[in-house]
């Protein structure tokens, strides 16, 4: 396998993720607007105010430490890993050696921590509070994806992101396989809590917590935190994607292959985005007592999902 | 033989149905999610029938679909809009309990299951764990909720499993007893729903644990 040529696609792959996911939320906005009877703005939108914050100063609380001024790099930085390291456009993981499920696990685990550690870190208590959520949603929703991610990787015999994603979409996995038919509505579910859109949007909740641990933020620290979470929402998606409906990815590294891998990836992409501006507009936010029904829900399938895998063969 | 994932992935869709009859709270919600259910449960019917091509279950769909996809829903439906009870009281087990519950139930069955391995029905192992599994969830509805129609509907779901175990290991019995168990369901259900209503009209409430006040 030419490793370099997969390293090339990993970083087209990041960029690609980084560069498109304004312009999803953007449509997203769109979608909302048109459903509210406005005219709406832009789709290019979220790139103007990203641009506007990063030319504006930064302001740090006098009590905060390094992590504050830090954590913003960081989270881009790990996010743009996972972008590498999840196959979104190939069906291979560009960065073989690490697409492990567990490694994505513990990154996803790893921005989790720095998130809500700058939120306590601010000395804010709108953001505190967001933190604790935020941990809170990390205890109550890992279990099911690690049971599910566990299932698979039984079903297929390897942990390997690329290899998992290969024999999903030649096939050697059916749909119709019942562990991996439930296993599906399982991280559906928990896709929908870690993106963090409306009806799960406990966290940063803009009316309530004034949008928890980036309260404190402000100018290039404000941008790179927004531009962070609309990252995550995509890779999160790619996640499951990758999972569980691969087809269409690129089998092989010719440059057609590629570009229709990308095709089809952002096509999957704008699906989602658009269902999910749907179902932000037709529910209220959940409280954060009653999430707990959510994922135990999602955790309960799981165990479903792998028991089918233990007793049926 | 392309017929054999179609019935284990529509089984594995009865338990997810019968879940979410179990789980919601709504009442009506839960007759919906039933007349779902019934739903798939023919189309199980049909697809067997394809494939063993066995004459008697075309029949028994017929049956199935007017009496359980239609009937016994809008007697349901029509004891919630009378009585105008539209939430469950709180079961007596929390969700998170219920589900872990389910899952165990599931294994059991599939142990269950396995001395049938003599026979010629261990290619349908999966559509028969599930068929088990899904009377032993009926069961748990009964047991856990206190409301009567909730109960009620745990019967109508033990009724289900054990219908698809009949057309699984014995679709080949004479018409008169799939006739016969049809019936006595739809009474057994039309009757379980006049004594809720009665129950919510001495009551006003349809908690199945307050009959004790009845004695006397």
């Amino acid at each position: 396998m030419e490793y370099g040529k997969l390293f090339l696609v990993g970083i087209l792959q990041a960029a690609l993720i980084m560069l498109t996911a304004p312009l999803l939320d953007g449509i997203s906005r769109r979608v909302r607007a048109r459903m509210h009877s406005r005219r709406g703005c832009s789709i290019f939108q979220t790139y103007y105010d990203l641009f506007k914050l990063l030319k504006r100063e930064q302001t740090v609380p006098p009590q905060a430490s390094w992590l504050f001024t830090t954590t913003p790099y960081i989270l881009v930085a790990i996010l743009l890993l996972l972008a590498m390291i999840i196959p979104s456009i190939t069906l291979i993981s560009p960065l073989g050696l690490v697409g492990d499920l567990f490694a994505v696990l513990y990154l996803m685990a790893l921005i989790r921590f720095f998130f809500s550690l700058s939120g306590l870190d601010s000395g804010s208590t709108f953001a505190a509070a967001g933190s604790s959520r935020e941990m809170m949603l990390a205890v109550l929703m890992e279990p099911a994806m690690i049971m599910v991610m566990l299932t698979l990787a039984l079903l297929t015999g390897s942990s390997n992101l690329g290899i998992i994603s290969t024999q999903v979409a030649s096939g050697q996995i059916s749909l119709l396989n019942p562990a991996f038919g439930i296993g599906l509505i399982a991280f559906f579910l928990a896709t929908a809590v870690e993106t963090g859109k409306l009806p799960f949007d406990l966290a940063e909740a803009e009316q309530e917590l004034q949008e928890g641990p980036l309260t404190e933020y402000s100018g290039r620290g404000l941008a790179l935190m927004k531009l962070a979470l609309l990252m995550k929402q995509v890779i999160v998606i790619a996640l499951f994607v990758a999972l569980f409906l691969p087809f269409g990815g690129a089998a092989n590294l010719s440059l057609g292959s590629l570009i229709w891998g990308t095709v089809i990836f952002l096509g999957k992409l704008l699906v989602f985005y658009v269902l999910l501006a749907f179902v932000e507009n037709a529910v209220a936010r959940y409280r954060i007592a009653d999430v707990t029904t959510i994922t135990s829900l999602s955790f309960g399938i799981s165990l479903i999902s792998f028991v089918f895998y233990l007793v049926a063969s | 033989m392309t017929t054999l994932p179609i019935v284990n992935s529509l089984s594995v869709l009865l338990i997810l149905t019968s879940l979410s009859v179990v789980e919601s709270r709504r009442l009506k919600v839960s007759a919906y999610f039933y007349s779902a259910q019934s739903l798939v449960l023919i189309s199980i019917f049909l697809t067997l029938a394809i494939l063993s091509e066995a004459e008697q279950l075309y029949l028994w769909s017929v049956t199935a679909l007017v009496t359980k996809a239609f009937l016994v829903p809008f007697i349901l439906l029509r004891v919630i809009r009378t009585t105008g009870v539209i939430e469950e009281e709180p079961p007596l087990i929390r969700t998170t309990w219920s589900l872990l519950l389910a899952a165990v139930m599931v294994g059991i069955a599939f142990v269950l299951v396995q001395p049938f391995h003599l026979f010629a029905v261990l290619k349908y192992k999966t559509a028969l764990a599930v068929s088990l599994a899904h009377f032993l969830l009926g069961l748990h509805c009964m047991i856990t909720r206190r409301n009567a129609l909730k109960q009620l509907l745990g019967f109508c779901l033990m009724e289900n499993g054990s219908h698809l175990t009949l057309a699984i290991m014995a679709y080949n019995v004479p018409k008169l007893v799939e006739i016969g168990i049809l019936t006595d369901a739809v009474f057994g259900v039309l009757i379980m729903s006049l004594i809720a209503k009665k129950l919510h009209d001495a009551f006003g409430s349809m908690d199945a644990s307050q009959l004790k006040m009845l004695k006397g």
